[in-house]
């Protein structure tokens, strides 16, 4: 299903979501708060002029903190265990660009392989994406297509809006996205011969806009593997503070922390918590015993740059890094992955 | 595996038993399901084991499948979690899911030699296919143990070692000479050496300090024993146990999900990242 | 003005004559215009290093990251290690000596005056722009030139400086082994914490609502705490995930470290992070306002820490890193001390 949407009737469709009964959208729409561009529930008029958003949309599915289920115990008597399912709402996402977009079917891998994980399953079946394409990089350091997607990827979207000036082309991906635009009616126009045309021309001069590059994407797994005792690690790591800016900025990075929260000592009540975590503190992978695996920034380094382009990579056959730049443009030191995979793997064997 | 993975089931303890005292102590507990059946498990897997108000642990599951009626745990005294374990009376009720991680091709060592070789507290993770295999004992030729403790006091299942020399050989060490230890003085790699072990046919299963290990496979690789024949099984911090919170991987494995049981000819080729 | 090749004769020849073991400075990095930590052991390396201003980071901090390796791999350094220092960064290295973190004659100051300017602000500079990136930034007496693709931009400094440099006073390393620039000590570009007086002139309300948002926006990306030289306790108070574990810490102190705030990044914990983190600093924060600049998601940390270091003047007559000689405010008690709030 292939519309067009007037600029001035993007707040029609979100309006008719948010009103769609019985399903109702609860829609989050990227809004400028302090200086940096976020998602917030539409409310009035929907802006989609932001280049990216500082956060990826992984919060959605994967927020900062996640109820497991709460504990109760009485001295003497067995515990209670009330388990707390994220409740069910659905959610649409707009303005996700491409590379976070890419980011869905990521993580929606690591939540699914194996064993499922129904905290996460059970958010992301509510979780719509509705995604727009960049027609040029929002970011001087996007790489996404040196890592497999493209600025006009649909990879994860549920829709896919071009920005064409004063209207939008508009793509149902899937059948949700379907019923989404369903939804809106008679908002939505046909597009003409002449709309097909621009469309197709934004979207190559979008894949032909220049951007920073990883020089050999495909020989990255096996030169990662060879360099890992590289010197190189503990060089590139050198002005890394081992903050969470990297790690919690990304779109597929999901490491997470599981403790107890404890409200009341006796009788004993609290909360069991998923937060999230990241591999550059320096105590992620510290054992008990005072043994720490990663014991330097250089080890860390590598474990996140390997995990993206090389582990990943073996499990699942495609780059965890989508290419979004976030983690180059926000690293307060300037450590640079395109940087580092490229310099690593230029000395690799 | 239950509808959700991160909750766990109830268990009560049953039984618990002061394995090493003071310094590095050890104990093992036993528990029980408080309703209806515990998770059927294989050799080597482990459980995630929870305190609530504390956090959870994943500590190896000590007992053999065979053994129905309670699952059985060797705890050392560590940190946070392991000390509330060690605050535990019997009768107490904790939480445990499970089962996670890879097992013991024990099936397809029928027929062969077995050598276990533990140092410490690696010697609960390797203690199912030892009982397992003693259960099967005709499935199996010669099964020894060699097992070490720094002192005689950190030697943990005494008991139940002693009673093991009816069917397999037994060989005990401790790092250095003490009044009235007559069995091997020195570090287990060294008594596994003392002894010989034959790689014909052998399959050897060693668990242990890291150091330790890493001279017990130097050792059993000049003995004549190929990457092949040694399986070990490692450790890593973990928190889910189910290969997402991206904590315990080596390489591209995940510990909890693809390990902890390795032969050596695969961890040889993983990253030395644990 | 400051040459920039006098800074790099210095870090050469001091390298080549093995008088320093290592220099800390800065060089252009890989993301536009962006200056970023550099460390130099080679007297080749010297022709990498620049002054420009996109020079923000507190170098002191990398000064701590060695004293913790050192100690680490139980080693003493066989010479001392040069950092380049602006102004704030050498009141950071004062502020380390007073706490005897290291000795004098382990660090060589390599000082370079901000003169009459300072630091550009990213986030002031980005909508002066229009969205081409820059990719050289260069000082010129009270001008910042910008090389972007569609040709030069000259801004007046005071335009896109950083608040914390429109406020200082002494831009001006006065510790220092070496110094290049003019010192320009009195200069000021806006009153001492303008910032934080325009936000304090709103009502109690005004101000908790816009705090609350700032908290709840915060992830604990701990970025704040790691780019900070005077936050180098091994063991954070409000952080579980930051201590210290040896093979010999002990089951015990395990088991009795004590949780003062969840790691779930909710407004309560977030409070708690904040305010906590702004009371171990005070009288000792020389507003590098690093902290600010490097998180991801806006909030305004420097203020909390300003309205501390108001504080420490107002009361104590206190100013931070003033000289090595002088006390550190928190760790030195004095009979003439004001008592008026103890009740």
């Amino acid at each position: 299903m292939e519309k067009i949407l007037d600029k001035k009737q993007i707040d029609g469709w979100v309006a008719a979501l948010t009103a769609n009964s019985p399903d109702e959208w609860e829609v989050h729409t990227p809004a400028l708060e302090e200086g940096i561009w976020t998602y917030q529930p539409a409310n009035g008029t929907v802006r989609l002029d932001h280049p990216n958003t500082k956060q990826s949309p992984k919060e959605f599915a994967f927020p900062q903190r996640e109820i497991f289920f709460s504990f109760e115990q009485i001295k003497g008597e067995a515990p209670r265990l009330t388990q707390i399912m994220p409740k069910e709402q659905r959610h649409a996402v707009f303005g996700v660009r491409p590379c976070d977009g890419r980011g869905v079917p990521r993580m929606d891998k690591v939540f699914n392989d194996h064993v499922e994980d129904k905290y996460y399953t059970s958010r992301r079946k509510n979780i719509a994406y509705v995604g727009l394409a960049c027609n040029k990089p929002p970011s001087p350091n996007c790489f996404c297509l040196s890592v497999g997607g493209s600025p006009v990827s649909t990879d994860g979207l549920d829709v896919q809006m071009t920005d064409l000036g004063d209207r939008y082309f508009v793509k149902a991906i899937t059948e949700t996205g379907k019923a989404m635009m369903a939804a809106g009616g008679k908002i939505f126009a046909d597009p003409s011969a002449a709309d097909q045309k621009q469309v197709k021309q934004t979207h190559a001069d979008a894949v032909a806009y220049p951007q920073r590059k990883i020089n050999d994407p495909d020989g990255a797994p096996a030169k990662l593997k060879a360099s890992f005792n590289s010197p190189l690690w503990e060089e590139m790591a050198r002005a890394c503070i081992g903050c969470g800016i990297c790690t919690f900025l990304c779109p597929t990075c999901h490491c997470f922390d599981i403790n107890d929260e404890v409200h009341n000592k006796a009788p004993l009540s609290g909360q069991r918590v998923r937060t999230w975590d990241n591999c550059q503190f320096p105590d992620f992978t510290m054992h008990s015993s005072g043994h720490n695996p990663r014991e330097n920034t250089g080890a860390r380094l590598r474990q996140r740059v390997n995990h993206k382009f090389q582990y990943f990579h073996e499990n699942f056959g495609t780059h965890q890094c989508t290419g979004c730049g976030r983690c180059v443009s926000e690293c307060p030191v300037g450590i640079d992955i395109v940087t580092v995979v490229n310099k690593v793997t230029e000395h690799a064997g | 595996m239950p509808d959700n993975i991160y909750l766990p089931q109830l268990a009560r303890v049953a039984y618990i038993k002061e394995e090493v005292v003071g310094e590095r102590s050890i104990k093992t507990f036993r528990v029980e399901p408080v309703d209806g059946k515990l998770f059927d498990h294989e050799c080597g897997q482990c459980a995630m084991l929870s305190i609530f108000g504390r956090g959870e642990s994943m500590i190896s599951i000590a007992s053999s499948p065979l053994i129905r009626e309670y699952k059985q745990f060797s705890i050392m005294r560590v940190g946070r979690v392991s000390s509330a374990f060690h605050e535990l009376e019997v009768g107490d009720v904790i939480g445990i899911r499970g089962p996670y991680g890879n097992s013991f091709p024990v099936d397809d060592w029928r027929g062969k030699n077995l050598y276990f070789i533990g140092g410490g507290c690696g010697l609960a993770p390797i203690w199912p296919v030892i009982t397992t295999a003693v259960a099967q004992r005709a499935n199996f030729k010669n099964i020894t143990v060699f097992y070490g403790g720094r002192t005689s006091r950190d030697i943990m299942y005494r008991t139940e070692l002693e009673k093991l020399r009816e069917s397999v050989d037994v060989h005990l060490s401790i790092d250095k000479a003490e009044e009235g230890w007559n069995g091997y003085c020195g570090f287990v790699p060294a008594a596994v050496m003392d002894k010989d072990p034959i790689p014909d046919n052998a399959i050897a299963i060693t668990c242990g300090p890291p150091i330790m290990i890493k001279f017990v496979i130097q050792n059993l690789n000049n003995l004549g024993f190929k990457d092949e024949q040694i399986y070990t099984t490692i450790e890593n911090k973990m928190k889910c146990g189910i290969g997402k919170c991206g904590r315990c991987n080596v390489g591209k494995d995940y510990v909890c999900v693809k390990g902890p049981v390795y032969s050596w000819a695969v961890l040889k080729n993983l990253p030395a990242e644990y | 003005m400051i040459n920039i090749q006098d800074i790099r004769d210095t870090a050469r020849d001091m390298l080549a004559k093995g008088e320093v073991r290592a220099v800390i400075g800065y060089r252009r990095g890989t993301r536009g215009m962006l200056a970023e930590p550099a460390f130099i052991t080679d007297p080749e390396q010297a022709s990498e290093l620049v002054w420009d201003p996109t020079c923000f980071h507190n170098l002191s901090l990398y000064l701590v990251e060695d004293r913790k390796f050192l100690t680490h791999i139980r080693k003493t350094a066989n010479a001392p290690i040069a950092v380049v220092a602006k102004g704030c960064d050498a009141r950071s290295i004062v502020v380390l000596l007073q706490e005897h973190y290291f000795k004098r004659e382990d660090v060589y100051i390599i000082g370079v005056s901000c003169e009459g300017t300072g630091v550009v602000d990213e986030r002031k500079l980005a909508p002066l722009l229009n969205g081409v990136q820059a990719t050289d930034a260069a000082f010129d007496g009270d001008d910042f030139v910008f090389t972007t693709a569609a040709g030069e931009k000259r801004l007046p400094a005071r335009e896109v400086m950083a608040d914390r440099c429109l406020e200082c006073r002494i831009p001006y390393p006065k510790e220092h082994n070496v110094v290049h620039g003019e010192d320009k000590t009195g200069r000021q570009l806006a009153e001492p914490f303008a910032a934080l007086t325009r936000f304090e002139a709103q009502s109690a309300g005004e101000r908790w609502d816009a705090w609350s948002r700032h908290f709840d926006r915060c992830m604990r990306c701990f970025a704040c705490r790691s780019v900070c030289p005077m936050c180098y306790c091994e063991e954070c108070v409000v952080d579980s995930i930051t201590f210290p574990v040896t093979p010999a810490t002990s089951a015990e102190e395990k088991a009795n470290r004590i949780r003062w705030i969840e790691r779930s990044a909710t407004r309560s914990e977030n409070i708690t992070y904040l305010m906590t983190r702004a009371m171990h600093l005070a009288g000792r924060c020389t507003d590098c306002g690093e902290c600010e600049r490097a998180c991801p998601v806006n909030v305004p940390i420097r203020m909390l820490n300003n309205k501390m270091e108001r504080e420490a003047r107002e009361k104590y007559g206190y100013e931070p890193g003033a000289s090595i000689g002088g006390p550190s405010l928190v760790a030195s008690f004095l009979d003439s001390d004001p008592g008026d709030f103890i009740r």
